[in-house]
């Protein structure tokens, strides 16, 4: 996993929980806690602090990876602010991310391995989105898309129609603002 | 450290112990904020450094896909779609499109090689764009063409000299650009993209978009450069038609859908007429002009014929093509109506109506035209061509601007002809040919032999004895009498000598040999004839030399100058076969000759009024010009009778004896 993930998770912790909790949780969890944008560093050391997170906290680690996308959002906005320019709604935001966010991901990071989501429009308007990972990371997403919400000042009411963590395939969720 | 002078300095640096412990807690976390900042920035340079190396990788990648792909491509239109390919992938643009520039109109004509991720999609504006045409100025590739620079559309939709409007509407295409193919400073074609995004011009596109160009500008030189070589090679220098190479692969093309299609194939040779005499006279930059506006005018008699005869008759199934100096060749491949034959030999016969120019001198040129057609019986091409060639010959041997057509009683004729003349070659390298000696008697003297004529027969191994008759027109149409006369006349020389050495009586009489007109014309005829006269020491005046009327007709100067230079040595002349052709009394006068024999022709007829009378005024003639006369062809005793009461001095006929071998001949 891309060291910027790990960065953007110490931001997330210490902006809620002040500085000495990451130092806690580096702790806890008993990983090397030597994170650069640059590097590239195990998916186990985010397992780890996730769990960590979750025990030290005592709740699911679905709900903190859902917290930490929702909390990332505002960082991101700050520094990656030209991705979010170019959108008014964040329908529009959430669209891009295969064709625009994650090839510039790609550019800064040689060898991320971004996820594909496949988009659909749903008959009622929600849109359905698709998405499969050997990281399973669907809780995060839907975290992020509840973030660029927020950014966005809109209301996302998220349902989880079908998860890879319950064995189904791929997971599918729809996604309905208003 | 180095040395305990530094480490004595550094020591008012080390933090007093004193300080209370926040103090320092406080100062290290500022400390820590410092290089979380410097952390920071130095992740934000490197990322900075490399998103530039990233990018400017991805160009030189694409970069080097085009150009290895411009190599490898064996033709434009691969070259072109693979870019198109790979530009569209690398900037995630949803379709392009190649137009190359026609050279004769200029404008900018879509060549149906496009690419599109999604064609699908796209289809309505992909379908309005892969055959579309734009002249200088009009449009997004007519914009490029004025300007031979890039130009972008921000949004098509509103831009109103966009033509495509509608089409990329329904297509959800936002935004295009396009960008020229140059050679130097050419604009060979150009490429145009679109894309459903706003598609912003950077320096790094601009950049590697203008080296794509030139490297596609490098596959289309390449491509001219290919078709020139091939055009040159398959192409008469001269005259831009078709050469014989090319014609090759066409008829070897209508060969092989003969026997498909089951039509026809003509195929028409053409040779001109009296082209030698204008390269002669003009020289040969002249005939170099003459056979250009000649290839010009043929080419636009076969385009008409063509197009008139069937209008969807495919281009390259007429082939008018230059096969040598003067010779032309036109393949019909896929002819439905025999009669259009007629029709072509029929305008080409025509086009030589009108007369060419060399300068401000008019030359009237006409050609032989031999044709093949292939039926059910024959359809190798090969052979239609040798044999239209054949009929060609035979039209030439006919006279000016006429046509035949071959068949098989032709081919056969000419095939005998061509077998005979090649036994011909045989028997001259093999001295096949033997003299037969036909007596000439003095009438005044009863029956006195004074000398003969001899004739040559060519003993053939297995034929037998072959007559003049049958194989001296081959011989001189092959252009071989000058070897059988040459021959001859060394032949009769020796014999003469033979002749003479047999005895008083012997050494008296005469031989008179054929000259054929190819051979006296020759320019060393003379010296030829002087030559063999010292070898076998002859006397002059027993060899006489007969010649016809068609020597003096095809060039009456040099005949009596010849006449003249042998007669001064000694060596008599025979006006031969007097009577027939034009029997001018001028040659008479102006041409030295000693003798004139009287066709045979008026002694077979001699008993009728006319001929006695023809004949008489024959001899009267010849005794004022002092003359000698030999009546020719005296079968019967009644002729004899006859020429003896009007006075003839000398005959020669089966009377007196037929021609024989000279062993019975000089025992006579």
């Amino acid at each position: 996993m891309k060291g910027i993930v790990f960065n953007l998770l110490e931001e997330a912790v210490s902006a809620a929980h002040g500085v000495d909790a990451w130092a806690d949780l580096i702790d806890a969890a008993g990983v090397s806690g030597v994170y650069t944008s640059l590097g590239s560093y195990p998916d186990d050391d985010m397992t780890a602090l996730v769990q960590s997170a979750a025990n030290l906290l005592g709740c699911p680690e679905n709900d903190i990876l859902h917290w930490f996308g929702r909390a990332a959002m505002p960082l991101l906005a700050q520094r990656y602010g030209d991705f979010f320019k170019g959108h008014a709604t964040a329908r529009s935001f959430v669209l891009s991310v295969n064709a625009i966010i994650h090839p510039e991901v790609r550019k800064l990071y040689s060898g991320a391995g971004c996820p594909h989501f496949h988009f659909e429009d749903a008959a009622d308007g929600a849109l359905l989105i698709g998405y499969r990972s050997p990281r399973k990371l669907c809780h995060l997403a839907h975290g992020f898309v509840q973030g660029a919400s927020d950014h966005y000042g809109e209301e996302a009411a998220i349902e989880h129609l079908q998860c890879m963590l319950e064995g189904h395939p791929l997971c599918r969720m729809a996604v309905r603002w208003s | 450290m180095p040395n305990g002078g530094t480490l004595e300095l550094m020591k008012h640096f080390v933090p007093d112990t004193g300080q209370s412990s926040e103090f320092r807690v406080a100062r290290l976390e500022r400390q820590l904020l410092r290089e979380r900042s410097a952390r920071l920035e130095a992740e934000a340079i490197a990322e900075r450094g490399l998103r530039e190396l990233y990018e400017q990788k991805q160009w030189l990648l694409l970069l080097q896909r085009v150009t290895k792909g411009a190599n490898e491509a064996d033709d434009i239109a691969e070259a072109f779609a693979l870019s198109l390919r790979e530009v569209c992938i690398q900037m995630g643009w949803d379709f392009g499109n190649a137009y190359l520039i026609d050279s004769g109109t200029r404008e900018a004509v879509a060549c149906d090689v496009w690419y599109a991720e999604e064609p699908d999609r796209l289809f309505a504006f992909i379908d309005a764009s892969r055959q579309i045409r734009f002249t200088s100025g009009i449009g997004l590739p007519g914009r490029v063409l004025r300007d031979s620079r890039p130009h972008w559309i921000l949004d098509v939709r509103d831009d109103e000299g966009f033509l495509r409007r509608s089409e990329a509407k329904r297509c959800g295409i936002k935004s295009g650009c396009a960008f020229p193919i140059v050679i130097k400073d050419e604009t060979v074609g150009l490429f145009e993209f679109f894309s459903s995004r706003t598609v912003m011009a950077t320096d790094d596109l601009l950049a590697t978009m203008a080296q794509i160009s030139s490297q596609l500008g490098r596959v289309v030189e390449r491509d001219r450069a290919r078709r020139a070589l091939l055009h040159d090679a398959s192409h008469d220098a001269l005259t831009g038609l078709p050469n014989r190479a090319l014609l090759a692969e066409r008829c070897a093309r209508a060969a092989a859908d003969l026997s498909s299609n089951g039509q026809g194939v003509g195929i028409l040779v053409i040779d001109l007429d009296g082209f030698k005499a204008v390269n002669d006279r003009f020289g040969h930059h002249a005939g170099d002009s003459l056979i250009r506006a000649l290839g010009e005018r043929l080419r636009g008699v076969v385009e008409l014929f063509q197009r008139e005869s069937d209008p969807n008759w495919p281009a390259e199934r007429v082939t008018l093509s230059r096969t040598g100096g003067d010779e032309f060749v036109v393949l019909l491949d896929g002819l439905a109506d025999r009669s259009w034959v007629d029709d072509l030999t029929g305008r080409i016969h025509k086009a030589f109506e009108r007369p060419f120019y060399i300068g401000s001198s008019e030359v009237k040129l006409a050609a032989s035209i031999g044709f093949a057609l292939s039926d059910t019986g024959r359809c190798d091409v090969n052979q239609l061509l040798r044999d239209a060639d054949l009929a060609m010959y035979e039209a030439k041997s006919e006279g000016r601007g006429r046509t035949i057509e071959f068949n098989e009683e032709l081919g056969e004729v000419i095939r005998n002809r061509r077998q005979l003349e090649h036994e011909l070659r045989l028997a001259i390298r093999d001295c096949q040919f033997r003299l037969f000696y036909q007596p000439i008697i003095d009438m005044r003297a009863g029956t006195e032999l004074r000398g003969y004529e001899a004739l040559v027969r060519w003993q053939h191994p297995e034929r037998g004895l072959v007559s003049p008759a049958e194989f001296v027109p081959i011989a001189e149409e092959a252009g071989l009498m000058s070897f059988i006369g040459g021959w001859v006349l060394h032949e009769a020389c020796d014999a003469l000598a033979r002749l003479h050495a047999m005895g008083e009586a012997h050494s008296r009489r005469f031989i008179s040999i054929n000259v054929a007109p190819m051979q006296f014309l020759q320019p060393n005829f003379a010296a030829q004839v002087r030559r063999t006269l010292m070898r076998t020491g002859v006397r002059p005046e027993s060899l006489k030399l007969e010649i016809t009327e068609g020597v003096a007709i095809i060039d009456p100067v040099r005949t009596a100058k010849v006449l003249a230079e042998v007669r001064e040595w000694g060596v008599q002349t025979s006006l031969d076969d007097f009577g027939t052709g034009y029997s001018s009394l001028s040659y008479l006068q102006n041409l030295p000759f000693d003798t004139i024999k009287i066709d045979k022709s008026f002694i077979d007829d001699l008993t009728s009024k006319r001929s006695q009378d023809i004949v008489r005024a024959i001899l009267d003639l010849a005794r004022s010009m002092e003359l000698s006369v030999v009546a020719e062809g005296i079968e019967t005793e009644a002729q004899r009778a006859i020429l003896e009461q009007l006075g003839c001095p000398f005959a020669q006929g089966y009377l007196y004896g037929r021609p024989v071998c000279e062993e019975q001949a000089f025992a006579l």
